[in-house]
């Protein structure tokens, strides 16, 4: 860090607490305001928007903060580790940077579009709605600039507190409010173990911050790990339990953080409450579920990434989960009645793209896909609602066809978002999900042993659910929008406002062109310097060291070599072939994809295919039995460990504590006999008493 | 060690006495008497400020007495003078005989409160040596002095309301301010003489005192009780002293202490002593097998003087405790190698006292003995500072001095819980747990503060009781006696389940008839409220009494610093 602090930064507290605010407006003041408090939250979330933009220009200019905002309490750890400070701060890196300015745009045009989707169609509680999506916004900006795990993981829980809130609007009805238990509790089980990896953390390292800029006192815990396990240079203690290998332990920490993210990102196995998570209202569905919250486990791993590659195991399970998950969240969604069931499992298996990436040590191409995703599964999702207010709040898509006359703004906007979801060049999904592919595939290449076989394997996970992904997505715009009106509310949909087309109109262009920031397979091809992401998250000098991509990827001497061992490998017609064969491959199953989606469903009078999948249908329906299998296990697994817990609760300890009070007070009733009221019986008992001290003392002191 | 303290630094016990005979003074006064009782004083004032004077003039002393010694007496006069002149005889003096017992006792308490300060603020204070060594004024005399002046002023201020209609008040107000005196100098005595001396001056008022309802059976009977069994464990304590004496030949306390420095061949004489010593505190402090008469006598006695005797006078006789164990028979391992393991002695006795003053009061129907049963239990936790003396030696001020924090919180909860005892039985209402359902919506202000004291004796932390514990527990823990803090642990659990009955009692059973309150009687309420509000307050405040108590604690230990010098010259 330079001499001064840039201004920027110094104002970076306030990009969340200007949300925070709102949300108090919202909740104490919503009832007397227009809108409900809706104007409030705009303007603080364009605040926000222009704060994350100026700290982004700061960033881009070579500048990078770790700051202490407020100590609440200094440990001492005592041994090695000394005084363990937990406190709130920030960190402004290229990272944070970019997620900020995701979090506040999308954040300001969900308020917008909150106006048609809420506002317009009479919805009582609305300030609960917008002091929800405020506090929402200001835990999830928290989370993004936390400098330490142990805020992150308060910040997380908080942004998983409003979505229960959120999904749950609705309370009056069945459905949200055991669709948002659901959620908290899914979610919440794998944040129990990230708990425990926070705490881990902190135990062995003494500091749980990411990253330190400038002062050498300070520490940060991927730094140390790496310096431990002698990946790169330097001195460091850590507090290993049982004298463990650390490299066994720091898996061991990794995996238990990843309980938190494989919940919060809806990765298999914690996936089932994202689909039932539709239930809240379609804005929230957008932001929260798709956009920014499900995102956070995602930006949690690139976060501490610099710790997770010190670990091939831990690595190997985040490509494995996220491969497997992008495919069996495609399968899922090809099926699905509701346009919304359809996006969420869309949603949940482009989460699977991330991770696997991050998986196989693509963490620009994590980060990229994790940019145009929030830009086009946002627009998706709001083209969704749109849609849904003109059906008058029916999301079958059996019901609708053929409203791409009756709505172009929503429907050519929702094209953009499903070519790029597709990933048909040039729209942005496509150079992203490229990166990923490509990443794993050479990795996959490269590296040897089981680790090369793990990532070709989740690799070809990847792969094929593009065919799936090209297919669902064009099943899904051909039967909203294409054919002939199925239903009468088809045929006179419900007008929508520019407060809904706005949004659409600026998520659609950028679901079109934010991909052109990275065109690494251009690059590739003709030497052109225009891997803009790539360069930008390089970021400062100060940074080299912790949180660049420098540090990460790049190089014989990045943690990607030395502590993951991976290694590129390629194909015939070296780097430019692979990079050829690996486009064309993608771009030619998500082509077949949409083109048997175009074949079954572009027709006027489209039906049902599903019972050409025979037994599959049914498996696919019930979405391979994962909620039954979850109850299997509630009611068959935890409720008679739970049942035996109570009766040995109720018997042992009650027991216990019973019987102490029943002797206690049978004693006490004796003692309380010894008080007969006479005065001589207790000069006698008291000189007896007396006398007994006395034998005892001259007994055991030898007195005579 | 300084040799010309002057009488002016028994203070706080001087103002007690002064304010005693000054209520007889003033109750005493009738129409013709009244001018020469005025003028007698203003002439025994001037002549004091003319002492005072030429004690100052000559540098020396008059009388034996030094300036401050003579001032205080002379201010004592004026004050009498001007009293007596308020006197209506031909009104009733109830209020002015109450008004001035309370300021008698709040001067006393900022009398000890004053030279507190001046030993937390003075690096290098010294304690004051009177009458040759047979009394003296430390941190840990101050600090008694200030438990009993401020229970003193609580239970006059109390006993306003719950006297009215009955005869002999004066009376009443100088037996308290008495027994009062006798408490202070038990904080200050010295010697076993002064230590005897000042107990009885405590004992002989307080049998009056129990068995002031003349009219009432089981205050009476209480009275006749607390005298039998007080005179038996009196007789105890002096055959004790004759025996130390006889092995010693010293009554002073450092004496006792530089004669057995070197041990003695009569071990079996002065263990037989010292245990009789053992009995007369444990007869003070109601501590197992010493304790038959407490619950009778707090039962039976008016609920003021219950709250007097199970605070004030518990805590006096910790005092003495205190002070002759860790001053004549320390170090206390050279009494263990003797074969007097007088540690030992007071575990089992702290065991067995908490013990069976917890298990007694969890089932008593009737909540002034239950209070009564828990006072002994309280004891028990106390004694643990005593008990814990023989282990980590650094740790010794620490689990000391959480006693003495003990006892000074508990002069406030305790004291607030019986006056709340003597509202209840001032508005006529029952005495068992069933009788105080539905109390808490009649008398809600009454009520909270008697839920803070229970919780607070519990040692929940909505009041001071909570640290002392903790402090006591913690400092047994680290002095290495972690059993005895797990015996009170479970004590105290216990103690939860009979003081939150009267909690529901009060606020969530309901009433059986009707209940009414008769009257707000504003003394009453005052105290109760006070002795609240001090004891919350004593929750952040805590620091100071903390500390104060672990400097006394340090002053009286073997090995702690002895760079001091004078104050009360």
């Amino acid at each position: 860090m330079t001499g001064t602090t840039p201004f920027a930064f110094e104002f970076a507290p306030a990009i969340a607490a200007l949300p925070f605010v709102s949300f108090l407006i919202a909740l104490a003041f919503g009832d007397r305001m227009p809108k409900g408090g809706a104007l409030g939250g705009i303007l603080a979330t364009a605040g926000s928007l222009l704060l994350s933009l100026w700290v982004f220009v700061t960033v881009s200019g070579g500048s990078a903060y770790v700051h202490d905002i407020h100590t609440w309490t200094i440990l001492d750890a005592g041994g090695a580790l000394g005084d363990v400070n937990l406190h709130f701060g920030l960190l402004l890196d290229p990272l944070s940077a970019m997620m900020l300015i995701i979090v506040s745009l999308i954040a300001l045009l969900v308020h917008v579009f909150s106006l048609g989707y809420m506002n317009d169609e009479g919805e009582t509680g609305l300030p609960r709605y917008y002091a929800g999506l405020g506090l929402f916004t200001f835990s999830m900006l928290s989370f993004v600039m936390a400098d330490n795990l142990l805020q992150a993981f308060m910040f997380f829980e908080l942004v998983g507190l409003c979505s229960f809130l959120l999904i749950g609007f609705w309370f009056r009805e069945d459905a949200p409010p055991s669709a948002a238990k659901k959620a908290f509790l899914v979610t919440r089980f794998g944040d129990y173990f990230f708990l425990i990896g926070v705490v881990g953390i902190i135990a062995t390292f003494g500091t749980s911050r990411f990253a330190v800029v400038g002062d050498a006192a300070a520490a940060a815990f991927p730094v140390e790990a790496a310096k431990v396990l002698g990946v790169t240079e330097g001195t460091a203690t850590a507090v290993i339990p049982g004298g463990m290998d650390p490299q066994l332990w720091f898996t061991i920490l990794g995996l238990l953080v990843l309980g938190g993210v494989v919940g919060k990102s809806a990765q298999f196995p914690l996936h089932t409450w994202l689909p039932d998570a539709m239930e809240g209202p379609t804005p929230v569905s957008a932001l929260i579920h798709a956009a920014t919250m499900v995102a956070a486990g995602v930006y949690l791993v690139a976060r501490m990434y610099g710790f997770y590659l010190l670990s091939p195991t831990a690595l190997g399970i985040i490509a494995l989960v996220g491969g497997f998950t992008a495919l069996f969240a495609a399968t899922m969604g090809v099926v699905k009645k509701e346009i919304k069931q359809v996006l969420a499992y869309s949603t949940i298996s482009q989460y699977g793209y991330m991770m696997l990436a991050l998986g196989a040590g693509g963490y620009v191409a994590a980060t990229f896909h994790l940019m145009t995703h929030a830009f086009f599964k946002a627009l998706l999702f709001l083209g969704a609602g749109s849609v849904i207010i003109a059906m008058h709040h029916n999301e079958n898509m059996w019901d609708m066809g053929g409203l791409k006359e009756k709505m172009p703004v929503t429907y050519y906007t929702f094209l953009s978002g499903s070519l790029a979801l597709a990933g048909i060049v040039p729209f942005s999904g496509f150079w992203s999900k490229d990166e990923v592919l490509y990443e794993a595939f050479v990795h996959g290449l490269g590296t040897a042993g089981t680790q090369g076989t793990l990532l070709l394997v989740a690799y070809a996970f990847g792969l094929l659910a593009v065919f799936f992904t090209g297919f669902y997505t064009f099943r899904m715009v051909f039967l909203t929008f294409h054919g002939e009106p199925r239903s009468d509310t088809a045929k006179d949909p419900h007008g929508v406002r520019w407060n809904v087309k706005g949004p659409l109109a600026v998520l659609g262009i950028l679901a079109a062109v934010v991909g052109l920031v990275n065109m690494v397979p251009v690059k590739k091809l003709t030497g052109a310097n225009i891997d803009f992401l790539h360069k930008w998250l390089k970021g400062p000098e100060a940074l080299k060291a912790q949180t660049s991509v420098a540090h990460y990827t790049d190089g014989d001497t990045s943690l990607l070599h030395e502590g993951a061992h991976y290694v590129a490998g390629t194909l015939a017609g070296g780097e430019v072939g692979t990079v050829l064969i690996s486009a064309a491959v993608s771009l030619g199953l998500a082509l077949a994809g949409a083109g048997l989606a175009y074949r079954l469903y572009n027709v006027p009078e489209p039906v049902e295919h599903t019972d050409k999948l025979g037994a599959a249908k049914d498996v696919l329906y019930n979405n391979y039995y994962q909620d039954e299998f979850q109850v299997f296990l509630a009611e068959r697994v935890t409720m008679p460990l739970a049942k035996a817990a109570d009766t040995f609760d109720q018997s042992v300890i009650d027991g216990a504590v019973n019987g102490v009070s029943s002797v206690s007070l049978f004693s006490g009733r004796r003692v309380k006999r010894v008080q007969t009221g006479l005065v001589t019986n207790y000069a006698l008992l008291l000189t007896l008493g007396f006398l007994v001290l006395l034998v005892a003392m001259a007994a055991t002191g030898g007195w005579f | 060690m300084s040799s010309h303290a002057s009488l002016f630094a028994l203070g706080p016990a001087l103002y007690l006495a002064a304010t005693g005979l000054l209520v007889l003074v003033l109750d005493s006064v009738g129409r013709t008497t009244r001018l020469p009782f005025a003028l007698g004083s203003a002439v025994f004032g001037v002549a004091a400020v003319g002492a005072a004077a030429v004690a100052a003039f000559t540098g020396g002393t008059l009388l034996g007495l030094g300036v401050g010694a003579h001032a205080f007496a002379a201010m004592n006069a004026f004050l009498v003078a001007f009293l007596v002149y308020l006197v209506d005889p031909s009104g009733s003096n109830r209020l002015l005989v109450a008004s001035v017992a309370v300021a008698g006792a709040v001067f006393s308490l900022g009398n000890a409160a004053y030279y507190l300060a001046y030993f937390g603020t003075t690096s290098d204070a010294q304690a004051a040596l009177l009458f040759g060594d047979q009394l003296v004024v430390d941190q840990m005399s101050l600090l008694f002095m200030a438990i009993a002046a401020s229970v003193t002023a609580l239970v006059a201020l109390a006993s306003y309301d719950y006297l009215e209609g009955h005869a002999y008040q004066a009376e009443y107000y100088a037996l308290v301010l008495l027994a009062a005196t006798g408490m202070s100098l038990m904080a200050a005595a010295n010697s076993l003489a002064t230590v005897f001396v000042a107990m009885e001056l405590a004992s002989l008022p307080s049998f009056a005192l129990v068995a002031f309802l003349k009219k009432n059976r089981g205050s009476v009977e209480a009275g006749l009780k607390y005298f039998l069994i007080g005179a038996l464990s009196s007789s105890f304590f002096a055959y004790g002293i004759s025996l130390v004496y006889a092995t010693t030949g010293s009554l002073q306390l450092e004496a006792v202490a530089s004669a057995l420095s070197g041990g003695t061949e009569f071990v079996g004489m002065l263990g037989i002593g010292m245990l009789m010593l053992v009995g007369g505190f444990a007869y003070k402090t109601a501590s197992v097998p010493f304790h038959f008469w407490a619950p009778e006598a707090y039962e039976g006695a008016p609920a003021p003087i219950s709250a007097f005797i199970s605070s004030a006078s518990k805590a006096a006789g910790f005092v003495i405790a205190f002070r002759v164990f860790t001053v004549a028979f320390t170090p206390a391992g050279l009494f263990a190698s003797l074969g007097i393991d007088w540690v030992l002695v007071f575990q089992i006795l702290a065991v067995v006292t908490m013990t069976l003053g917890n298990f007694a009061a969890a089932t008593q129907e009737n909540v002034k003995r239950m209070l009564a049963y828990s006072s002994i239990g309280h004891a028990g936790y106390v004694l643990i500072g005593l008990a814990s003396l023989g282990g980590v030696a650094s740790q010794g001020d620490t689990v000391l001095g959480a006693s003495m924090m003990h006892l000074f919180v508990y002069g406030f909860m305790n004291t607030g819980a019986f006056l709340f005892i003597a509202l209840v039985e001032y508005w006529g209402v029952g005495r068992t747990f069933e009788d105080y359902a539905g109390l808490g919506r009649k008398a809600p202000v009454a009520c909270a503060a008697m839920t803070v004291f229970l919780f607070s004796l519990a040692g929940l932390p909505v009041g001071a009781g909570f640290l002392s514990k903790y402090v006591l527990f913690f400092g047994a823990v680290s002095a290495g006696f972690w059993w005895l803090a797990a015996v009170g642990a479970i004590n105290s659990a216990l103690s939860l389940y009979y003081y939150t009955r009267v909690v529901k009692a009060m606020w969530v059973e309901e009433p059986n008839g009707e209940l009414e309150l008769q009257g707000r009687p504003t003394g009453l309420y005052a105290a109760v409220v006070a002795a609240a509000v001090v004891t919350v307050l004593l929750l952040p405040g805590f620091f100071p009494i903390a500390e104060t108590a672990i400097e006394a604690a340090n002053a009286v230990l073997p090995n702690a610093g002895d760079t001091t010098t004078a104050f009360f010259g």
